[in-house]
């Protein structure tokens, strides 16, 4: 019961959120409004506070955990109204838990939380190796019964795709099946998506913006900086 | 302004259109006791909710620093006819003839001049204007209803004229008198005297009980030929609108037959957006997970209305040195929230624009006709001022329509103030079809964006309506929450729907007569009727506490028991 639906979109009629790549099946972006535009190009201008950077950082990451959770599954319910009608309504189905890749990614948690109250939230720590150059995981702290559960992970800048991958193998080693990870992003390069959803099909990720591309120091060009350092420092 | 009343009625018909006030004007010489005529006529309508009082006084004209030093020295001419401002005179009492806000200058007797500041007037349904010329200006005399002249003795007025002005505007009997003589007289006797040949009626100055009674008995019966003909026109309104209905219900497979339905935004139903819906609509569903849901709801209705609102190009550069092509909101957005029930929405629109000012409406129906009153409006000063309010974009918050009638009021008291229609954008849970029909027969350009359609009022049971004020108890006990749940369509409009499904064909009813049929519907309203009045007593006695006004923050000055002993 998670087909795509009209608020997310493969490949954009507008055209100006994708650039120069076809998107895997796997990768949803919400939709281009005016209104996501004006809210990226907040939390992209250098000249943005914190104040404002977090609280439009977390508008937008509200966004997504909404339509991440749409793609949760649901059987049908009827409830009786205080009018004593019935109405033919859905119940939320499957459990979920929250895995956050720190650090940025634990700034998303809050936006989970408010859409999910009780929701469990793990954590994955990924570093790079100063002498192998290949992401490491240095700390994981997950749900007991992760196993069971549909995850949402959490990370707002897919760049490279190295931790992200790294992160999504731990998850796989803990016992979490592959079509019930989400991947939640804020901003991705079209390479990194590329790479993840080739590595992994069955996975789905959602973002709210796909930039052009990244530069010889991977950062993600336009971009908005490092998404951790902006939120937290 | 003076509120008499509880609330004012529609000041509009069904089809959005304003009802014009009723104006008197009441002309006569300085002194001469044109303001006690107003107060008289304004305290003899008292059931009126709101009549006002407009001094011509006001509209002096603005003074050049020569005119305020000859006016600190009683030199100047302020009783010719010229020396009111009357295009500005003109403009505001029309705007506020048809029901418009506007602002009206300030001047000061004391600094002889204009002051900068104006003030704010709105929703008048009569009005006094009183002056020396206020029959002078032929555009003035053609909006007024009726026409009053106070007539005086000259040594009278001279009388009241010097003890005024020492006591009240700190002038001295020397300035007084020379100023008399020079200018008040001269103008009395070429212009205040002459203009009574236009008044309907001429009043005497002093001892004038009589003829205020007489002024009185007349203006009563204006208003009263005036409100029958606006009940009738909601009455036929009404009809129309059921044919309508049938009309749109003929149409099968979602074809619309009118390009206003493209002004209703439904949100798209996801799953989340379903379960949500379904937990909102259960009868079971607790409080605290009513409100978290409800509350998660409206930010999602809110972020949907941010769509519709128009960007600008901008350019900014990235913290990596990138020059990027971005966009830029209107700021120039405002939150209205219908009370109570648009309560849970402000809270969700803050979440979304944390500095957007948010402004409150209090509607509630009249127990007695079901018509909504306007009880109260705060509005934001960007509203308020007709420089700004042109370009202002305004989100209309209410937890769900269901007759559309709060809305449309509320709609009509923003195009009041200048805002317009296809800037406002109505954000709501739940709305029926009918009243999407009365909003968008009456303002077809103002946006709708809704979680859900409900095809008809009987099954309207979220969030507290501020229609169903009065039908506090449901399954979850309504009055503990900040949310009331309707138990039952009550008035008569409401039971549109509900007698509409009775009268399909029931087998028995073919051996009755069309009276025993009409009183049986009768009885079943009577019945209805009775169970809320219990309703609403029992409540006040079990939860009364719980039943406070939790949502505005500490503004709102609703009496309850002043609405449980009016039913």
């Amino acid at each position: 019961m998670s087909s795509p639906n009209p608020t997310t979109t493969c490949l954009p009629a507008s055209g100006s959120n994708v650039h120069k790549v076809e998107l895997p099946e796997n990768a949803l972006v919400l939709a281009p409004t005016r209104q996501l535009q004006s809210l990226l190009t907040i939390i992209r201008d250098e000249k943005t506070q914190r104040g404002d950077f977090v609280f439009t950082s977390d508008r937008i990451i509200r966004l997504l955990v909404e339509e991440g959770l749409n793609h949760l599954p649901v059987i049908s319910k009827k409830v009786t109204t205080p009018t004593g009608k019935v109405y033919d309504g859905v119940a939320f189905q499957g459990r979920i838990c929250g895995v956050s890749i720190m650090r940025a990614g634990e700034a998303m948690e809050a936006g989970l939380r408010d859409c999910c109250r009780s929701v469990r939230i793990g954590k994955i720590l990924i570093q790079r190796d100063e002498e192998t150059y290949q992401p490491k995981l240095f700390y994981a702290k997950l749900p007991d019964d992760i196993a069971n559960r549909y995850v949402l992970l959490l990370d707002p800048m897919l760049a490279t795709g190295g931790s992200c991958i790294k992160a999504i193998e731990v998850l796989l080693e803990h016992g979490v099946e592959e079509e019930k990870i989400l991947f939640l992003n804020l901003i991705a390069s079209p390479e990194g998506i590329q790479k993840v959803c080739t590595r992994f099909p069955k996975l789905r990720i959602i973002t709210a913006w796909v930039d052009e591309g990244l530069d010889s120091n991977s950062y993600i060009v336009p971009g908005l900086g490092d998404f951790g350092d902006r939120y937290f420092l | 302004m003076v509120m008499a009343s509880h609330g004012r009625a529609p000041w509009y018909g069904p089809d959005g259109k304003n009802v014009e006030a009723y104006v008197i004007g009441i002309a006569g010489g300085s002194a001469s006791g044109k303001t006690s005529v107003a107060r008289a006529i304004l305290s003899a309508l008292n059931y009126i909710p709101t009549v006002l009082i407009l001094s011509q006084d006001a509209f002096y004209c603005a003074h050049t620093p020569e005119e305020i030093e000859l006016a600190f020295n009683n030199d100047l001419d302020l009783d010719h006819p010229n020396s009111i401002d009357t295009p500005l005179f003109v403009k505001c009492l029309l705007d506020l003839k048809q029901g418009k806000a506007t602002e009206i200058p300030v001047y000061s007797f004391v600094h002889h001049q204009r002051m900068p500041e104006k003030k704010y007037i709105y929703g008048a349904s009569v009005i006094i204007v009183e002056g020396i010329m206020a029959l002078q200006a032929p555009e003035l005399r053609a909006l007024y209803d009726l026409k009053v002249f106070v007539n005086c003795d000259s040594d009278l007025m001279l009388a009241r004229r010097i003890k005024r002005d020492v006591k009240e505007r700190g002038r001295d009997v020397d300035g007084i008198l020379d100023q008399y003589l020079r200018f008040v007289k001269n103008s009395y006797d070429n212009f205040v005297q002459p203009s009574s040949r236009y008044a309907d009626i001429i009043v005497p100055g002093s001892s004038n009980q009589l003829a205020i009674e007489l002024l009185v008995t007349h203006v009563k019966r204006q208003l009263d030929t005036r409100s029958l003909r606006f009940r009738r026109m909601l009455a036929e309104a009404g009809e129309e609108r059921s044919k309508a209905r049938s009309r749109a219900s003929t149409l099968v497979d979602g074809q619309t037959d009118s390009g206003s339905e493209d002004n209703v935004v439904l949100l798209e139903q996801t799953n989340q957006l379903l379960g949500i819906m379904t937990i909102l609509r259960d009868r079971t569903t607790d409080r605290g997970e009513f409100i978290f849901h409800a509350d998660r709801l409206s930010t999602i209705v809110v972020e949907k209305a941010l769509t519709l609102i128009p960007c600008e190009p901008k350019t900014i550069r990235t913290p990596l040195g990138i020059d990027y092509q971005g966009l830029a909101r209107d700021d120039r957005l405002v939150g209205i929230s219908i009370l109570r029930s648009g309560g849970p929405f402000s809270h969700g629109l803050r979440r979304v624009i944390r500095d957007v000012p948010i402004g409150a409406m209090l509607i509630q129906s009249d127990p007695r006709t079901g018509e909504p009153l306007l009880l109260k409006s705060d509005l934001p000063a960007s509203i308020k001022s007709r420089d700004t309010s042109g370009e202002v974009k305004v989100l209309l918050l209410d937890s769900q329509m269901g007759t559309g009638a709060a809305a449309m009021m509320a709609i009509r008291v923003l195009l009041d103030h200048g805002i317009k229609p296809l800037n406002i954008i109505f954000l709501t849970y739940i709305i029926t079809e009918p009243a999407i029909h009365s909003v968008h027969r009456a303002f077809p350009e103002v946006k709708i964006v809704t979680a859900s359609i409900d095809p008809e009022l009987s099954e309207m049971h979220i969030p507290y309506n501020s229609d169903s004020l009065s039908l506090g108890e449901g399954p979850i006990s309504a009055g503990e929450a900040d949310f009331a749940t309707r138990t039952i369509p009550s008035t008569p409009s409401m039971g549109e729907e509900e007698v509409k499904e009775k009268q399909k064909p029931d087998p028995r009813d073919a051996l009755k007569t069309e009276a025993e049929l009409s009183s049986n519907k009768f009885k079943v309203q009577v019945k209805e009727t009775e169970k809320l009045k219990f309703s609403r007593v029992h409540n006040r006695g079990e939860s009364g506490e719980k039943r406070a006004w939790v949502i505005s923050p500490g503004k709102l000055a609703l009496d309850e028991d002043g609405m449980i002993t009016r039913f």
